[in-house]
């Protein structure tokens, strides 16, 4: 029952599936669209992508994998948003910049939610939002990049690179991305010997 | 002739080098002690003492411990040979006319202590000792009358041994009963009649205290003085311990009747809520002591202070102005001895430093639960459910204190303690209306629960399958161990992890749980 990393090696691909069907959904134009505000309407119709930043209020929450002892723990962040200013054909004008709500986080586990939003890890009432802000980015292959983001967690800034996609389906673009942290470089929680160092996060928009 | 002149011709300097040793080491009589390691530490400093405790959740009345210069002008306690102490129905004949034949023997002479496991011996020796002989809780009457023995449910070993006191012999003639040792909470007679010292003890120590009130007539008066003294605490939200007073003798004994064995309302703590025994077996690990983390466990001397100080020191602490003997801050340091059991002498450094080493030694037994399909689905499960966040292997405790309902973490804490700062709902009487209150209880360890029990802090639940059963939360339930002797029912509410796990889920847990 021990899934560890496997899990988290084929979890990309999984959700790969599921990024394809929520698509399809939204070309139908289906309820959660009907829901996006008039401004984003306006900006995905009349606007070329490229020229103006989208605030998007993503569907899916991020997600992040650690092991606590033997098992992956999946956990969500529901609340976040993006601004994406973002074209692969000038780099170097681009910019993602988003932001999270610590206290969204859900692993399942009330008890544990509540702790990972005390002051040992998010400490919500100091630090109530991460943050991520893009530095540079360069390709990296067909419809991947990379970024260097500056990844704000409580008080500790740390530079991140961050490899995503950028696909284009029809009039949108999905942004996916995957990258792993040290907790312990941004104070969240103490070493242990039970609980993985590494907390491996997904986005995708 | 040759070796004379071999050696007339070695240099100055060699020899200088084979009398360094002796000019180092001195030749006193404590020449045998300085090959060992051990350096005692001096534990009962003013400035140690200052900040070694935690603040009572209402800080204004935290203990205030007696002076360096009081404690250290305090005699040191003789530890005489002891005897064990027999049911009447299983003493050897002659027995007790043979005990009183016996000359008085002193035990323990830390300068022959030399290696770690002479201290260690040593030390178990002095665990087993009772430091008090005025009966502070029984007396010899009451051991040698079998009803005592009816009455309190007293375990006794196969050989009708009661191993929680001791015959202390002080002279020929001179046999008294032994109260108070570490022994004594800290003992359990297994269920197949050996014994296991340093576990959760099961000696049922407030029921025999009951039997002792009842059975000497003591009146409502005196009941009432002792059970004050015990665990006064006026300061306290509500005053319990002040309404338990006053409602009169009957009702106090039966709040003692109510302590199961397994808890044991030690002073300073309570009858209303009283705490489990602690199992010292790896203790050595824990950060904090007691139930409620009163004493911070950072190292030998801390260990050290929590026994100098918890065999009835605490007796002579003021909390404010506040002190439960009644005394006064000019009577206390005076200069006039106190006669209350364990006030008036002290264990050496010596002594308590061999004290902690033989409980830091302590191991658990073979455990009988070997690891099966259904254990390994347990442990799965555990670390599922995020058991692993508060019960963190390999310790099974992360170590950490966590703040009762009602509490308010003061913000100066969260540097100076381990604080896991979520409530998990448990009662908070114990930590919010006692003098050994702190506003937190530790996270216990589970290692060893398979020799354990009662469970919870209050010892208010007697199995383990008690704890993940639903029905504990509810207020027509009856606890199945410690329920206060003036309700009929009362929910087990807190630490409601596991509850809804379905049967064969919760038969894994257990079976995982049981092989800690």
């Amino acid at each position: 029952m021990d899934i560890g990393y496997l899990d988290i090696v084929v979890a990309p691909l999984r959700s790969l599936r599921i990024f394809l069907c929520a698509r399809c959904e939204n070309l139908t134009l289906g309820k959660q669209k009907i829901q996006m505000s008039i401004s984003f309407f306006l900006v995905v119709f009349f606007v070329p992508i490229s020229l103006l930043a989208q605030t998007i209020k993503p569907e899916n929450p991020i997600q992040f994998k650690i092991k606590n002892a033997g098992i992956t723990v999946d956990g969500t962040i529901p609340g976040w948003m993006v601004e994406v200013d973002f074209d692969p054909k000038k780099l170097d004008q681009s910019s993602i910049r988003g932001s999270a709500n610590s206290a969204s986080i859900q692993t399942g586990i009330q008890l544990r939610d509540k702790h990972l939003q005390g002051r040992e890890y998010f400490h919500i009432q100091k630090y109530p939002e991460i943050h991520l802000q893009s530095k540079s980015f360069k390709a990296n292959g067909k419809n991947a990049f990379i970024g260097i983001f500056e990844l704000q967690v409580r008080d500790v800034k740390k530079e991140v690179q961050i490899p995503f996609t950028v696909i284009q389906i029809g009039k949108q673009r999905n942004y996916k991305g995957e990258f792993v942290i040290d907790r312990l470089d941004f104070g969240m929680g103490e070493k242990s010997l039970v609980l993985s160092d590494e907390v491996r996060v997904y986005s995708e928009f | 002739m040759k070796i004379q002149e071999w050696v007339s011709k070695l240099p100055l300097w060699l020899y200088a080098c084979l009398v360094l040793p002796l000019l180092a080491f001195g030749l006193s009589k404590q020449t045998a002690f300085y090959f060992s390691v051990f350096e005692i530490p001096r534990i009962w400093t003013d400035q140690a003492m200052k900040d070694w405790e935690l603040p009572n959740s209402n800080p204004e009345f935290s203990a205030q411990p007696v002076s360096e210069e009081f404690y250290y002008n305090l005699p040191e306690r003789v530890i005489f040979k002891t005897y064990p102490v027999y049911h009447p129905d299983h003493e050897p004949e002659g027995y007790w006319e043979w005990l009183h034949e016996q000359e008085a023997e002193i035990v323990f002479d830390e300068s022959k202590l030399v290696t770690e496991r002479d201290w260690v011996k040593a030390g178990e020796l002095l665990f087993d000792y009772p430091i008090d002989t005025l009966g502070a809780v029984i007396n010899t009457q009451h051991v040698r009358n079998s009803d005592f023995y009816t009455a309190s449910g007293m375990p006794l070993t196969p050989e009708g041994v009661m191993p929680f006191a001791q015959w202390v012999v002080a002279g020929k003639g001179k046999v008294y009963l032994g109260n108070l040792s570490c022994a004594m909470c800290h003992t359990r007679v297994m269920e197949d009649g050996s014994l296991l010292k340093g576990a959760q003890g099961n000696w049922p120590g407030d029921k025999a205290f009951a039997f002792a009130i009842e059975s000497d007539g003591i009146s409502e008066r005196g009941v009432q003085g002792i059970t004050n003294i015990l665990f006064g605490s006026p300061f306290a939200e509500g005053d319990p311990h002040g309404k338990l007073l006053d409602s009169g003798r009957q009702s106090i004994t039966e709040a003692y009747r109510a302590v199961p064995e397994g808890a044991f309302g030690r002073q300073g703590t309570s009858i209303l809520y009283p705490p489990q025994a602690p199992n010292l077996i790896g203790v050595k690990d824990r950060k904090y002591l007691d139930h409620g983390g009163l004493g911070q466990h950072r190292n030998i001397e801390d260990m050290m202070r929590y026994i100098a100080m918890n065999q009835a020191l605490d007796f002579l602490n003021f909390y404010g102005e506040y002190n439960s003997l009644g005394l006064t801050k000019e009577r206390l340091y005076n200069g006039q001895p106190i006669f209350f059991p364990g006030t008036h002498d002290r264990h050496s450094e010596a002594q308590l430093y061999a004290i902690a080493k033989y409980v830091y030694s302590l191991t658990p037994p073979e455990n009988p639960n070997k690891p099966s399909g259904l254990s390994e689905r347990g442990r799965i499960i555990f670390a599922e459910q995020g058991c692993v966040t508060c019960h963190t292997p390999p310790l099974f405790t992360n170590n950490k204190l966590r703040p009762a309902d009602g509490f308010e973490i003061p913000e100066e804490h969260y540097d100076k303690f381990d604080i896991f700062d979520i409530s998990i709902g448990t009662d908070n009487g114990y930590t919010m209306k006692t003098r050994r209150g702190t506003g937190y209880y530790k996270v216990p360890s589970l290692l060893g629960l398979w020799y354990r029990g009662p469970f919870l802090h209050d010892a208010s639940l007697a199995k383990l399958e008690d704890l993940f059963d639903p029905a504990r939360l509810r207020d027509d339930y009856v606890p199945t161990a410690f329920k206060p002797h003036d309700v009929k029912t009362k929910a087990v509410k807190g630490h409601e992890f596991g509850v809804e796990l379905n049967d064969m889920d919760r038969k894994a847990l257990i079976a995982y749980l049981l092989t800690l």
